[in-house]
């Protein structure tokens, strides 16, 4: 009797001393950053210069490896991220609204609820841009051109069911004027023909045109934040102007779902350190990277608001031929 | 002025000791592929791209720069000491190279080639260095329509020239056409011939491709023992004949202006650049009967011309992302593989790389010049490798390397899968360049058709609104018209070459 006790007891003893010393031990292994674009690309390169903080910042000698697990605009990565076993070694970055929009337009092998949001970074709002002799700096203007210009407006944008092409389609019914979408491969194409005088407007990132707003060749109508964004700080938000129009593109963490809570806690802190840390915050302005950090619930009531918004563009405006 | 401040700025990233070692190896590995028969250039970068994925762009560009260079170079050593040339860029170098060699002199006939090479590139490089950048901020220019007209040109040219049987290069050509169909439509979101496979949805991934056509067909071919030679004895001492320079330079002023001129033309390049500097420059001679014969002129115009188009044919690569040959296609995969997009952009957002990417060019140049000096002797042991054992190592090369681009099996079974048809198409003598080129051309003109249609609301006239349309449509009648031409051609050549030998 006594030794089933002493045992018990013991045993007991064991489990709740094991408890935090595991949590404390976490990570005890490599963890594994799942990457769903090219090495090299804007998602690539911000992983990689936050990785280092995030392990400097995480208790231990902790490494994360970043796998690249590019194709079908982010499709293959978020999948493998959402069927990864959620053990707490598996987290990946989520691009939105890529990872919102790839599951209204198309059958995937994921939704919203597979993940576990961990932390919003990145936030880059979208912009209009126009040719600087366009003979308009703003939306006004724009929409007082779009009602004299014989045909429709073109726009050009880095592809279909992008947050640039959604926008636009927001716009376009807000301000009740005829636009014509016009899909290019890259923010650089989109450039080139707006320089070329091919289409009347870009719709992208700010960050893609703000170079160009400097220099003189383009002007920006317009950016599309609930606030200004820091590095553009004289452009007026679509709001300001009367347009109800915020979208822009995030990349945040995420774990699929499931995800260990105390390995949640513990990664959520180094994240957090990581993204306050003001060598990063330098390497992060030298690349022009909108740092915007959310917690794993901020984000994730940011995710839940996006996607109902983005299924009811869906449901008025399919952006994808049926 | 703006070109040599840039060329001053991307200099230092180029002498650093990794971008050194690695134009020294690109250029160790080129010779030594151009000399191997059955392997050339393209696959060298084809094999070696996956591989130098994870490195800086730099260093991996100034691997391929050193392959490109040097193969063009490795290829006439062969030709001259067995009279088998290593690469197609080397056959008119057996004319003079390998009666030379016979003579007694090997060794010159070795030096003629590595100097006259070595100019070519040089020579190639600067052009590149020095009409790549203006020519760019013209692309600006390039509306939708003329890119169109640009891709369908580059099409046309490719499967009538490259093929000797045009409805060959046409079948090739539509291979290459398919696949490019593959994956989301991106003007419309659709899905086309993915048959429900997310791994097929963002399209056929060029290096999957070009490794699978190039490097699989000659590994097979190795390790069948169809390739290789049987190297016995090869005698490359030689007497110390005098070099005979004041001659030559004459000679490479006019091959490499030959070279240069059609490494500007898609679809022609090396081979024809060789070719065509032999026939040109035993016509301005005042004995051309001695050509054929071990002239030393007779090697120094070919090997000038095929090294001097190995810039030129990057011009149309870089600023328009049109590859103009195979090799122009491979380079500027692995340019795409490192997040270097082709166009105006690229010289201004990517200036050190893509400025010291052009500097490798002559670089390697150089460094061909003394590892070629140093180490002819050496290549010989080259051509006595066993092909039993090269076979399987570019296999597993190909396959780790593909593999580590996007960490998929899925495109290494592709890969495979594209490398038996390669198999297949050689063996029907269906060249493999036109298919390559056209998953790159396809796309751009079937975009920019779509997308100059769209802005201009489906008015087809704006397909012929520009200067730049009609040049470049009237360019594509004129290729699809170029076969009766080259039939002329072929029959003088063939004269010359039965005169010749």
């Amino acid at each position: 009797m006594k030794l089933t006790s002493k045992i018990l007891c013991v045993a007991l003893g064991s489990t709740v001393l094991a408890g935090p010393a595991i949590a404390q031990e976490y990570p005890e292994r490599p963890i594994d950053m799942i990457v769903a674009y090219s090495a090299g690309g804007g998602t690539d390169v911000a992983a990689r210069t936050l990785v280092p903080y995030i392990e400097e910042h995480l208790p231990g000698d902790a490494t994360i490896n970043v796998i690249n697990r590019p194709g079908a605009g982010g499709e293959i990565g978020f999948t493998a991220l959402a069927n990864a076993d959620p053990d707490g070694y598996t987290i990946g970055f989520v691009n939105l609204p890529n990872l919102l929009s790839i599951a209204i337009q198309r059958e995937t092998d994921y939704e919203l609820s597979s993940f576990q949001p961990v932390a919003d970074i990145v936030y880059d709002p979208g912009g209009f841009g126009a040719s600087a002799d366009a003979g308009f700096d703003d939306l006004e203007g724009l929409v007082e051109y779009a009602e004299n210009k014989s045909g429709p407006v073109t726009y050009g944008t880095t592809g279909i069911g992008s947050d640039d092409h959604l926008a636009a389609l927001t716009f376009a019914r807000q301000a009740g004027i005829e636009m014509r979408h016009i899909p290019f491969s890259g923010a650089a194409d989109v450039r080139a023909a707006l320089l070329g005088g091919q289409i009347d407007l870009a719709s992208t990132n700010v960050s893609e045109l703000i170079d160009y707003a400097d220099s003189g060749d383009v002007v920006i109508l317009g950016q599309m934040g609930e606030e200004r964004w820091s590095e553009a700080s004289d452009i007026p938000t679509f709001q300001e102007q009367g347009f109800d129009v915020v979208m822009g593109s995030d990349r945040g963490l995420a774990a699929p779902a499931g995800f260990p809570e105390d390995a949640l806690a513990t990664l959520q802190t180094a994240v957090e350190a990581a993204v306050a840390d003001p060598e990063f915050q330098e390497r992060a302005q030298e690349q022009r990277l909108p740092l915007s950090f959310m917690d794993a619930e901020a984000f994730g009531a940011k995710l839940d608001r996006m996607n109902e918004n983005l299924q009811g563009i869906w449901e008025e405006q399919p952006w994808v031929e049926q | 002025m703006e070109i040599f401040s840039a060329i001053a700025s991307a200099a230092p990233g180029v002498f650093t000791i990794p971008v050194i070692i690695a134009m020294f190896i690109g250029t160790v590995v080129g010779i030594g592929v151009g000399a191997l028969p059955g392997l050339s250039a393209t696959m060298g970068i084809a094999v070696l791209i996956p591989l130098t994925f994870s490195l800086e762009p730099l260093v991996a560009l100034g691997m391929v720069a050193g392959i490109y260079n040097g193969a063009m170079y490795g290829g006439s050593i062969p030709a001259i000491l067995l009279r088998i040339p290593g690469t197609p860029a080397g056959i008119a170098t057996v004319f003079d190279g390998h009666e030379m060699a016979k003579k007694g002199n090997p060794k010159l006939a070795l030096d003629i080639s590595l100097v006259s090479s070595s100019l070519g590139s040089a020579v190639s490089a600067i052009a590149l260095l020095l009409l790549a950048p203006p020519l760019a901020a013209i692309a600006l220019k390039f509306g939708q329509a003329d890119y169109f007209w640009l891709a369908v040109f580059g099409l046309t040219a490719i499967s009538v020239l490259l093929a000797g049987n045009p409805v060959k290069g046409f079948l090739s050509a539509c291979l290459g056409l398919f696949v490019g169909l593959i994956g989301i439509d991106a003007l419309t979101g659709n899905q086309r011939f993915t048959f429900d496979t997310p791994d097929l949805l963002s399209g056929v991934n060029i290096i999957v491709i070009l490794t699978g056509l190039y490097a699989i067909p000659p590994a097979i071919d190795l390790m069948t023992g169809k390739a290789g030679i049987a190297a016995g004895h090869i005698d490359v001492s030689g007497s110390r004949a005098k070099f005979p320079w004041h001659t030559l330079v004459p000679v490479w002023i006019r091959s490499s202006v030959i070279g240069l001129v059609i490494g500007l033309i898609p679809a022609l390049g090396g081979n024809i650049a060789a070719l065509l500097a032999w026939n040109e420059q035993r016509r301005w001679t005042k004995n051309p009967g001695a050509y054929g014969t071990g002239e030393p002129d007779g090697i120094a115009a070919p090997e000038c011309a095929n090294n001097a188009d190995t810039g030129a044919t990057l011009i149309p690569a870089l600023t328009l992302g049109i590859p103009g040959n195979a090799v122009a296609a491979v380079v500027l995969g692995a340019l795409l593989v490192h997040g270097l997009r082709p166009g105006p952009e690229l010289f201004r957002a990517n200036a050190d790389v893509v400025y010291g990417f052009m500097l490798t060019m002559l670089v390697t140049a150089g460094f061909m010049w003394v590892i070629g000096k140093f180490g002819s002797r050496l290549y010989v042991n080259v051509l006595r490798m066993p092909g039993k054992l090269l076979g399987p190592f570019v296999l597993g090369l190909t396959i780790v390397g593909v593999y580590s681009i996007h960490n998929s099996m899925f495109e290494v079974w592709l890969m495979l899968g594209f490398g038996a048809l390669g198999f297949l198409m050689e063996r029907l003598a269906i060249p493999t360049a036109p298919a390559v080129l056209a998953v790159i051309l396809g796309p751009i003109a079937e975009e920019s058709l779509r997308r100059a249609l769209l802005i201009s609301g489906g008015d087809m006239s704006v397909l012929l609104a520009g200067p730049i349309s009609w040049m470049l449509a009237a360019l594509t009648i004129i290729a699809v018209l170029s076969p009766l031409w080259k039939a002329i051609q072929s029959r003088r050549a063939a004269r010359t070459g039965a005169e010749a030998s």
